[in-house]
């Protein structure tokens, strides 16, 4: 197999499941985009090989594979921001978890201390009833 | 003046019912706070049955496994919204820790103006009675030389999960708290604010059943991440 449709067939893979996981709501359009640009970039090298050559002699670089290693370059970039991202949500859903489970806590033990005042009023209300009704 | 024992626990159905039979023999201005870290096991129902019968006692359930750091700072956390706290103290469930040392440890910090208490099982007469290998105790060994390289204190034993911290500790600890392997990072970071940190001899026991969270495969991962997190902590602004 050579380059060419190698970089066709990732790039096809790349397309395809990039749109099957925003599709499942897996992948959120915002990132989708950046990984959609690059499996359209691997088709169009995949499918015009010519591009890539075109592509290193505007951008000065001796052979076409220095190319790739720049978008290799671009897509560490991104990843690395993914990872910074994964990041603030990790910190974000850590302390949802600690609110929920506080407040968890909180409404427990509000609903005790309801649940012994209203025995507290239920039997001073008995008692109140039983006491007989001095007549005027 | 009331002090709050944070006891973390995660699947510890077999040591919490003994460790939480220890703390009840502590004073009346001890208040106890589980924090059930999404065990699948007993836990909860155990913590909450202790907790039914003790006024002041409180468990918190996090909805799933978010880890001892994250587990401790929800104690913090607890202690912040309550605001009737002075002290704060860690407390490991699976028994490795003996609770009648809290006092003592609660006492090292009112007498010496500390922030944060270590309880040091290198301390004292009992040194190296603690059952800790041989690797593990390599790996204390090279992060008291990384925290004293780095902020000039020495700390017999930054990893004990053992302590207490005075309000300039632990409203810090609310607010910011390492997720996993939090004691030693938490410790160099309390020393190079300039808090005061000191340490008193404890003795730690073996574990009542259960496995450590750190495994064997892990302690490449742990030292990695704690030299790595302690030395990038240093480049941080004071009180950051």
């Amino acid at each position: 197999m050579n380059a060419e449709r190698l970089m066709f067939l990732g790039g096809l893979a790349a397309f395809v499941l990039t749109v099957y996981w925003v599709r499942s709501r897996d992948l959120k359009e915002k990132y989708a985009l950046c990984w959609i640009a690059v499996a359209s970039i691997l088709l169009l090298c995949g499918l015009f090989p010519q591009t890539l050559m075109t592509l290193a002699q505007w951008l000065h670089l001796s052979y076409p594979a220095a190319v790739l290693f720049l978008a290799l370059g671009i897509i560490y970039l991104f990843a690395l921001g993914v990872s910074v991202s994964l990041t603030h949500y990790h910190r974000r859903q850590n302390r949802l978890m600690q609110q929920l489970a506080l407040l968890e806590a909180r409404v427990r033990e509000l609903e005790l201390a309801r649940e012994k005042f209203q025995d507290t009023e239920r039997a001073r209300l008995d008692r109140a009833s039983a006491e007989p009704i001095e007549a005027g | 003046m009331k002090t709050l024992v944070v006891v973390p626990a995660y699947n510890e159905e077999a040591c919490l019912p003994t460790t939480l039979e220890e703390l009840q023999a502590l004073p009346a201005d001890f208040e106890v706070l589980i924090v059930n870290d999404g065990s699948s096991d007993a836990t909860g129902a155990i913590a909450e049955k202790f907790c039914a019968q003790r006024p002041g006692w409180q468990v918190v359930h996090l909805p799933v496994n978010c880890g001892i750091g994250v587990a401790v700072q929800t104690g913090y956390l607890y202690a912040a919204q309550c605001g009737r706290y002075t002290y704060v103290v860690q407390l490991d469930a699976d028994g490795q820790h003996d609770p009648t040392t809290i006092p003592t440890l609660v006492q090292a910090c009112q007498q010496h103006q500390w922030d944060l208490c270590i309880g040091s099982r290198f301390l004292g007469h009992q040194r190296g009675a603690s059952g800790t290998t041989r690797w593990r105790r390599l790996g204390i060994r090279m992060l008291q030389a990384l925290i004293h390289g780095l902020s000039g204190v020495r700390l017999t034993d930054p990893t004990s999960g053992l302590r207490c911290a005075a309000p300039a500790a632990w409203k810090r600890f609310a607010r910011e708290y390492p997720d996993d392997y939090p004691e030693p990072e938490s410790a160099f970071w309390a020393v190079r604010s300039g808090l005061r940190v000191g340490e008193v001899p404890v003795t730690m026991r073996p574990r009542r059943a259960g496995a450590s969270s750190i495994r064997r495969g892990q302690s490449l991962y742990y030292m990695a991440k704690v030299s790595l997190a302690i030395l990038l902590d240093r480049l941080r602004a004071q009180g950051r």
